[in-house]
């Protein structure tokens, strides 16, 4: 009786979750199975599998949906091999510039995603800083397409969410003993060796959240995709914004955002099995 | 007792019978005190104009607020449709291939042919809602590049290949094109293949714009030399680009669109929408978006000095040299055009 008093005391607050959170959520997965009718914009009576019929018989669906996940597969990569070093300085610096790069990395996540992609526009665009850097110099005489390319949304997302890669390994890495590291070095191990063997092994946890988090931003991101890659790069996204806000084919758009969903859940079970896998064997070691 | 207080009542009466009639007048304008009209409808200049000619003195009149919800016509359309059966906005502001579809599927009110609202307004213009505003899809195009206003045919010539630009689709300007592309290839948008298969001859393009800073400032380089866009804001925003240059095409001629107002069905305050509307669609209101917007006006009582009169589609003979496409189709082949356009025009 006194173990379950707790509980109720939550009780409200978790009906109130319940309501405010899932039930959009249950609304989507309803509205997924729905169709317009013939010239109309209302929804027609009745359940059908037909979005998902569609979804499938689409290449252009089954394209954007590979597309996604290369571009946010490599974002993850590049946000890990450009945070990794920033992760590091950052646990183990003191004092003043610690904070200061803590604080920088810090900008992206308290901006939003739409300033920093306006401001890429114009570093980035035709007639942006870097094309005219470049035609001041010579190098070129017409300008350089960055953006509406794989490349340009790549570097949109790396810069977007290199925050949610940075922070977790910090974490990690500022809570490894630093007696491991000078063992390892004292015992002849070079500093590239010191790396593979020691410090990576033992940021993984840190790693496998950092890319969970970046990997579920990128694949569901729409703001970078839609201004950087000027509607000429698919994603997921972008599709369910067409859908939803442009065609107003909201239960196809639903149908899209299902499936991101499932993705996503996907990808948490993975990382979550990853994870136990790693603990397991360093505990058999 | 009773004389006093017949006396009292007496004097209540009369002093009521003086009061009445002075009290009334506020009273009335007083009715829509603490009522609220939420108005859907896009931001910048038609925000400026609506607050100072039609929200300023609504709000005067009627002691009513009027909440101004700013943003795209697919975010209102999602509201009044998720709200059908319990609206929350009252007026929305919708696109030419939006409004026919909403009043079919109920969502906003059917025009009323009687109403001076109505019968102010061109002959033929409200489909589906009432006609706001009159503007035409024609080509901005770079003057140092297109010697002389150019025609729809001049896109296609080889010596501008790859610098076309195009605005992002869906949108009107998007259908405008595929309309024209399928007359100059003999047909109509009744046959999307022949459309799609036209507006694809333009192919590589150059820039898919979504705010026109970005268009002109390409143009002003040099690196677009066409783009088929829509008067109005258009012609206002060149008075700062010199070297930029608005044709209406003569065959087919400029593409009309339309921007509509729509009452929508079952609104919680009907009268101060109606108010609002007249206001709205008034003479004072649709001279400031001719003059200042290069909105042409519905209003056939608008009378515009012949500098604004030159850019602005206002006369009937105007009216009727416009290519009107047949929308309520375009509407229904809405998505699958988006896909082709993906696929066929963006090469996804």
């Amino acid at each position: 009786m006194r173990s379950s008093t707790p509980l109720l005391f939550l009780l409200p607050a978790v009906a109130l979750s319940a309501v405010v959170f899932l039930a959009p959520f249950a609304w989507l997965i309803y509205a997924s199975f729905k169709t317009q009718g013939a010239g109309s914009l209302l929804m027609a009576d009745g359940l059908t599998v037909k979005n998902y019929a569609r979804l499938v018989a689409d290449s252009y669906f089954a394209a954007a949906f590979v597309r996604t996940i290369g571009l946010s597969a490599l974002t993850t990569l590049l946000t890990l091999v450009v945070g990794l070093p920033v992760a590091r300085l950052i646990a183990t610096g003191s004092g003043r510039a610690k904070g200061l790069l803590l604080a920088l990395m810090l900008v992206p996540l308290v901006c939003g995603a739409l300033l920093p992609s306006l401001g890429m526009i114009h570093l980035l665009g035709p007639l942006g800083v870097v094309n005219g850097t470049l035609k001041l110099l010579g190098l070129t005489t017409s300008s350089i397409k960055f953006l509406g390319t794989t490349g340009g949304v790549v570097l949109g997302l790396v810069q977007a969410f290199l925050p949610l890669m940075v922070l977790p390994l910090v974490n990690t890495l500022s809570r490894l003993p630093r007696d491991v590291e000078h063992a390892a070095s004292s015992l002849g191990a070079s500093p590239l060796r010191v790396w593979r063997r020691v410090i990576l092994p033992l940021a993984m946890p840190g790693i496998v959240a950092g890319a969970v988090l970046v990997f579920s931003a990128a694949f569901t991101a729409f703001v970078t995709p839609q201004v950087l890659g000027q509607g000429k790069i698919a994603t997921f996204g972008t599709v369910a914004y067409q859908q939803a806000a442009l065609v107003l084919d909201w239960p196809f758009a639903s149908t899209l955002a299902v499936v991101v969903l499932v993705a996503i859940g996907l990808a948490l079970i993975l990382s979550a099995q990853f994870d136990r896998l790693l603990r397991r064997r360093r505990l058999a070691a | 007792m009773r004389d006093t207080l017949s006396r009292r009542a007496i004097a209540a009466a009369l002093a009521a019978s003086i009061a009445l009639p002075a009290m009334m007048a506020p009273a009335f304008a007083q009715d829509f005190k603490g009522k609220t009209l939420v108005v859907g409808v896009w931001g910048g200049d038609i925000e400026r104009l609506l607050r100072q000619n039609v929200v300023g003195p609504l709000e005067a009149e009627t002691g009513a607020k009027v909440e101004l919800v700013l943003g795209g016509t697919g975010d209102r359309l999602a509201r009044i449709y998720a709200e059908k059966a319990n609206p929350t906005m009252d007026i929305a502001f919708l696109n030419i291939y939006e409004a026919p579809q909403a009043l079919k599927d109920g969502v906003v009110e059917a025009p009323d042919p009687k109403s001076p609202l109505y019968t102010e307004i061109w002959d033929g213009m409200n489909n589906g809602c009432y006609a706001m505003s009159l503007v035409g899809l024609g080509i901005a195009y770079n003057k140092k590049l297109v010697s002389s206003p150019p025609e729809w045919a001049d896109m296609w010539k080889p010596e501008y290949k790859g610098k076309i630009a195009v605005a992002s689709y869906p949108g009107s300007e998007g259908d405008g094109l595929l309309g024209v592309a399928a007359r100059l290839s003999g047909k109509d948008e009744h046959d999307a293949d022949a459309a799609f298969a036209k507006v694809s001859e333009l192919k590589p393009i150059a820039l898919t714009y979504t705010n026109l800073d970005e268009a002109f400032a390409m143009m002003d380089a040099g690196e677009v030399a066409m783009a088929p866009m829509i008067s109005g804001y258009v012609l206002a925003a060149l008075k700062q680009h010199p070297d930029i240059g608005f044709s209406f095409p003569k065959n087919p001629g400029p593409v009309l669109v339309r921007d509509m107002l729509c009452l929508v069905k079952n609104s919680p305050n009907p009268e101060l929408a109606k108010k609002f509307a007249e206001l709205a669609l008034g003479v004072k209101n649709q001279t400031d978006y001719a003059e200042q917007l290069y909105f042409g006006p519905t209003n056939k009582n608008v009378k515009l000095p012949e500098s604004v009169s030159a850019d602005v589609i206002d006369t009937p003979e105007e009216v009727s040299s416009l290519l009107q496409l047949d929308w309520p189709y375009v509407i229904t082949q809405r998505s699958d055009w988006t896909q082709r356009w993906n696929k066929d025009v963006l090469g996804q």
